[in-house]
């Protein structure tokens, strides 16, 4: 009887520890929507606002290390799109991962439960 | 719009309420505080960088033709100046966002700003209403939970008799 209640303790333990390293993994991946979601925004901002311009009239530069760069207005448009693109694949894989973080979090604490209702039933048959 | 949405629909929350029992309360409660916490901090970035917009609006707004013979003091650090001389007065090259920088002239560089100070401030406006929603359940919420404790006090010593 002892050792059957110190096996559900263990098992619980080790439950109990999993279930708090999705819950860390959840934060980390709402964290990493929240970035790309902002990124997201700024990229089509500036999108946006390119596409407001004039190949003739306005000149494109592009800040790299600390020099600006000439860049022609066709390409930078391009290049933000695909940016756009990029970080769209990104978001839809985070969210995905959230899902099924959270559909893992579901089981472990059904889990958590069923042991606990097994560890008090033991106590109870003390 | 809202996850906890409003007095709009005061069937489905109000009821609610009374029937949440202290601990949901206080649950509900600290979610939106959290959520009110948030939206301060965005509206503190959005105040700050509407700020920034109105300052470079303000800015061109000060340039004005035959400027350009006229001698500035150019900031190299933040306590040391030189002379300089602005040598183009029409065109500016704006900031627009991940890296990319665009030539304007006056005139358009204007207006982005404009457009920028707009847009900052109807997303200060949406955010000012959502927040004052969100307090307002939160005050809600507050009343209900004193109703309870209140019940609950009375309702030990009525118990005991």
């Amino acid at each position: 009887m002892e050792a059957q209640a110190a096996q559900i303790q263990k098992k619980l333990q080790i439950e109990l520890d999993s279930f708090k390293a999705t819950q860390k993994d959840y934060s980390k991946m709402v964290q990493q929507r929240q970035l790309l979601d902002g990124q997201l925004n700024e990229n089509q901002n500036v999108l946006e606002e390119m596409n407001k311009l004039n190949e003739d009239k306005n000149n494109v530069y592009k800040l790299i290390g600390p020099i600006l760069v000439k860049q022609s207005l066709t390409e930078s448009k391009q290049n933000v799109s695909k940016r756009i693109d990029f970080i769209s694949k990104e978001l839809q894989k985070c969210n995905d991962r959230l899902v099924s973080i959270e559909k893992e979090q579901d089981k472990h604490r059904e889990n958590l439960t069923k042991l606990q209702q097994q560890l008090s039933l033991l106590s109870a048959m003390k | 719009m809202s996850t906890i949405s409003t007095t709009e629909q005061p069937q489905m929350q109000q009821i609610d309420l009374m029937k949440l029992n202290l601990q949901q309360l206080t649950q509900l409660k600290n979610q939106l505080d959290q959520e009110l916490t948030i939206f301060q901090d965005s509206l503190q970035t959005l105040k700050m960088a509407k700020g920034k917009f109105g300052a470079s609006k303000d800015a061109l707004e000060q340039f004005k033709e035959g400027d350009s013979k006229k001698t500035t003091l150019i900031p190299l650090t933040g306590s040391m100046y030189v002379p300089g001389r602005i040598k183009d007065i029409d065109n500016v090259i704006i900031d627009i966002g991940t890296g990319y920088y665009v030539e304007k002239d006056r005139d358009s560089a204007k207006d982005y700003f404009k457009r920028k100070v707009d847009f900052v401030s109807e997303q200060i406006d949406k955010i000012e209403v959502l927040g004052f929603e969100k307090s307002q359940i939160r005050d809600a919420i507050c009343e209900v939970m004193t109703i309870k404790i209140q019940q609950l006090k009375g309702s030990i010593p009525a118990q005991e008799s």
